[in-house]
């Protein structure tokens, strides 16, 4: 319940953050690529740390992480077979084993069939996720936005504290 | 105007080197309980058995780690420890571990145990990893292969009725097998014989021949003679021809009678198999010294060879030869584990690589210790390595009871025969007492010298198990032992009395057709006391075992016995006539060929014959 609450939370401090809809599009982007994928492994450290420094939206890379972390379970499957396809692939041999070979790489975990395959379907759907985010941000954003925003939740929201944390990170 | 759109957000930087700090900082704190955690979790399931570390410290510093208190479970008792060490001191090359590979450059080992007894039962492996799935598979195949005679059990009854049921029996299902591949071989030489259409060609061969010799060849004229001579050398490059496939088919019928030869002679086999099957049903004792033998150790010895070819195939599962791409199960995770494939290449690091190490017994600090171990080149990838896994131990650890030892280990997993090998000989040994299968009593070897060997190369086994020890004691149970069998107490009567155990277990043979032939100083004993007192009821009692199988198997193998010897005499009488006639229908026409060249001399020029 919590989480949920956790979750809803994220959702509505990030559709009415400052950010334009492709600020927020984009970190609900990146933050796709850390839920559909394993976490511990270290492009997930890149990922994140693009999203701290990039002039995207926080929020919408909690937002991406939050949506994208339950797909990715339930994707799982999928991705094993993408992983142990594209690792056995005769052509990408040569590939794989220089990249295993080669330092830090390894922690990428990108020779484990479910990161591999998470990670691939991420960069595929990364650029439709992107616009397809950006769309439904600002439909949202001109339809319900400015009803949600006078709401008390929010009014409470941005008075607290962790608002304030929050703000750290929002777009420019 | 317009606000220039920034990248980067520079004021964020701060904020993430606190996470990165705080990710150190965790680290740092529970790296030691994380690590020990993953340790315990990849060998237990590695070993397929509970493995404890009770504690483990990483000196990020000296690229060390520190390890203390580890306990390996034996996986086919969970009461006891296969091997304890107090401390393990472990150097690291740290270069490798950008590449998240692991190369050791020593280990020490100090305080070592061997089969201590466990406060908690381990747990067991689980079924479905691939290690629980090796011991289900080795208990299977020791199961499979190998059933021993059952040393005494209860009155012998000679008038005992027996009922068979033909589908118990092998050499009915061997017979039935068998009786196809005769007939196929029987259809197949008939065909090959057909197939050559000798008697056409000796009819018309004969007629040639014949004709030619009622006509004078000077009435043939120069052409007639020629168009002779050619028509003759054509019959005998014929008959040439199927004298070579007559020689063919001859060697063809050889070779598949002597499979038919073979082919009876494993169902006679099964035909022995069916007496032992049906004696066990009579529960008789054996008397042969061999069988004695392996009742009384054949589980003992087979315990051992089971737990040897157990870590054979763990050592072959987990260590690849080669260096194709090597698949093995992912990290276990709240997320799917996934396959893991590892991409060894040539001249890089193995992901694992232990180079060296020394085993330091430091038990006491005994001066009396003499005894000393190294390890070294152990690695995931050998084919990288190219040196085996070697393990050498040797000398004397003091003690309460001193004892000795001279350990030897090899896996070499590269090149075209991979093996796993191990020689050990443990001196001065307290044995833990041996039960006797279904007898009142065990054996109490004492202080005794074991021998062990071991060693699977590709599919072949080989090994050895001895105990020698002249300090023996027997325990019986005296409530069973008083209510014994006559043959029991009998036993129990020779082996009382004696104070030396000698006892020689040999594997031999493949993993699908294992030999286990095992000897003990009590067999001779035994049999001779037991043949002396109850042999002539044995006796009537097999011959009465043997009558039942023959009753039901005898129809069929008689009959396939006919089947074989018919072919046989058909191959060796058939073949030698067709061979004759052939040969004298080719006499015949050189005869023709050479009256006829006597006739044209000077006119024809004639082939050589």
């Amino acid at each position: 319940m919590l989480t949920l609450l956790k979750l809803l939370q994220s959702l509505f401090k990030t559709l009415h953050s400052e950010g334009t809809p492709a600020q927020v599009a984009a970190g609900m982007m990146l933050g796709a690529g850390i839920g559909l994928t394993p976490l511990l492994s270290a492009h997930n450290l890149v990922l994140f740390a693009a999203i701290v420094l990039l002039n995207v939206s926080f929020g919408g890379g909690m937002l991406g992480l939050a949506l994208f972390t339950p797909l990715g379970f339930i994707l799982d499957p999928v991705f094993d077979r993408i992983g142990l396809a594209l690792l056995g692939a005769p052509a990408l041999q040569t590939l794989w084993t220089d990249w295993y070979n080669i330092p830090l790489v390894p922690y990428t975990n990108f020779n484990n069939s479910v990161t591999l395959g998470g990670f691939v379907f991420w960069l595929v759907a990364a650029v439709p996720l992107y616009f397809l985010g950006k769309l439904a941000i600002a439909r949202y954003r001109a339809t319900y936005g400015a009803r949600v925003m006078n709401s008390k939740f929010m009014k409470g929201l941005k008075a607290s504290k962790v608002y304030n944390v929050y703000s750290w990170f929002r777009p420019e | 105007m317009k606000k220039r759109f920034k990248v980067f957000r520079w004021k964020a930087v701060g904020p993430l080197l606190l996470f990165l700090v705080l990710l150190v900082v965790l680290w740092i704190i529970f790296a030691d309980r994380i690590v020990r955690n993953e340790a315990e979790s990849n060998l237990s399931e590695t070993l397929g058995t509970q493995v404890d570390i009770a504690s483990l410290t990483i000196r990020e510093a000296d690229a060390a780690v520190d390890i203390g208190g580890l306990a390996i479970a034996d996986p086919r008792d969970p009461m006891k420890n296969l091997f304890e060490a107090g401390a393990i001191t472990v150097d690291l090359d740290p270069i490798p571990l950008a590449e998240k590979k692991i190369v050791i450059d020593q280990v020490k080992l100090s305080g070592l145990r061997f089969l201590t007894a466990r406060k908690t039962p381990a747990r067991p492996a689980d079924p479905n990893s691939p290690a629980g799935k090796l011991l289900s598979e080795t208990r299977d195949w020791a199961k499979e292969k190998f059933q021993f005679p059952k040393l005494a059990l209860g009155r012998i009854d000679s008038a005992k009725s027996l009922v068979l049921n033909p589908e118990q029996l092998g050499t009915v299902k061997a017979a039935q097998a068998f009786v196809g591949t005769v007939d196929s071989a029987r259809e197949a030489f008939e065909q090959g014989l057909a197939a050559l259409q000798l008697k056409p060609l000796v009819d018309s061969s004969a007629a040639l021949a014949s004709q030619l010799a009622k006509t004078d060849p000077k009435t043939l004229g120069l052409a007639g003679v020629k168009n002779s001579v050619t028509s003759v050398q054509k019959s005998i490059d014929r008959i040439k021809k199927a004298r070579g496939k007559l020689e063919a088919l001859e060697q063809s019928a050889k070779s598949s009678l002597g499979s038919l030869q073979n082919g009876l002679a494993e169902v006679n086999a099964a035909r022995l198999k069916d007496y032992a099957f049906a004696r066990g049903l009579l529960q008789l004792p054996s008397f042969d010294a061999p069988d004695i033998g392996a009742s009384l150790f054949g589980e003992q010895s087979l315990d051992y060879f089971q737990r040897g070819l157990y870590y054979a195939k763990v050592a072959q599962k987990y260590i690849p030869p080669g260096l194709q791409p090597w698949n093995r199960p992912g990290p276990k995770r709240a997320r799917r584990s996934g396959t893991t494939v590892e991409f060894p290449k040539e001249k890089e690091y193995p992901r694992f690589l232990l180079r060296e190490g020394d085993v330091d017994l430091a038990i006491g600090g005994q001066a009396q210790n003499t005894f000393k171990a190294t390890f070294a080149n152990i690695t995931s990838q050998p084919a990288l390595l190219g040196r085996p896994a070697t393990l050498s131990a040797s000398g004397r650890i003091a003690g309460d009871s001193p004892i000795s030892v001279d350990l030897s280990a090899l896996s070499r997993h590269f090149g075209k025969s991979p093996k796993d090998s191990l020689q050990a000989r443990v001196g001065g040994v307290s044995l833990p007492a041996i039960p006797f299968p279904g007898l009142p009593f065990a054996v109490n070897p004492g202080k005794s010298t074991l021998g062990l060997s071991f060693s699977l190369a590709g599919d072949k086994l080989a090994g050895s198990w001895e105990i020698n020890s002249n300090q023996v004691t027997w325990n019986a149970d005296s409530a069973r032992l008083q209510s014994a069998s006559l043959v029991e107490s009998t036993v129990w009567r020779v082996v009382s009395g004696l104070n030396q155990l000698q006892v020689r277990a040999e594997l031999s043979g493949t993993i699908s057709n294992p030999s286990l032939k095992i000897r003990s100083n009590l067999d001779d004993a035994i049999a001779d006391r037991l043949r002396g007192l109850v042999g002539e009821e044995v006796a009537k009692a097999e011959a009465k075992a043997r009558a039942a199988v023959d009753k039901l198997v005898d129809q069929q193998v008689t009959a396939l016995q006919a089947k074989v010897s018919d072919l046989q005499s058909q191959a060796l009488t058939r073949l030698p006539v067709e061979r004759s006639q052939l040969d004298g229908v080719q006499k015949q026409l050189e005869t023709q060929l050479k009256r006829l060249a006597g006739s044209a001399a000077g006119g024809l020029k004639l082939p050589k014959l």
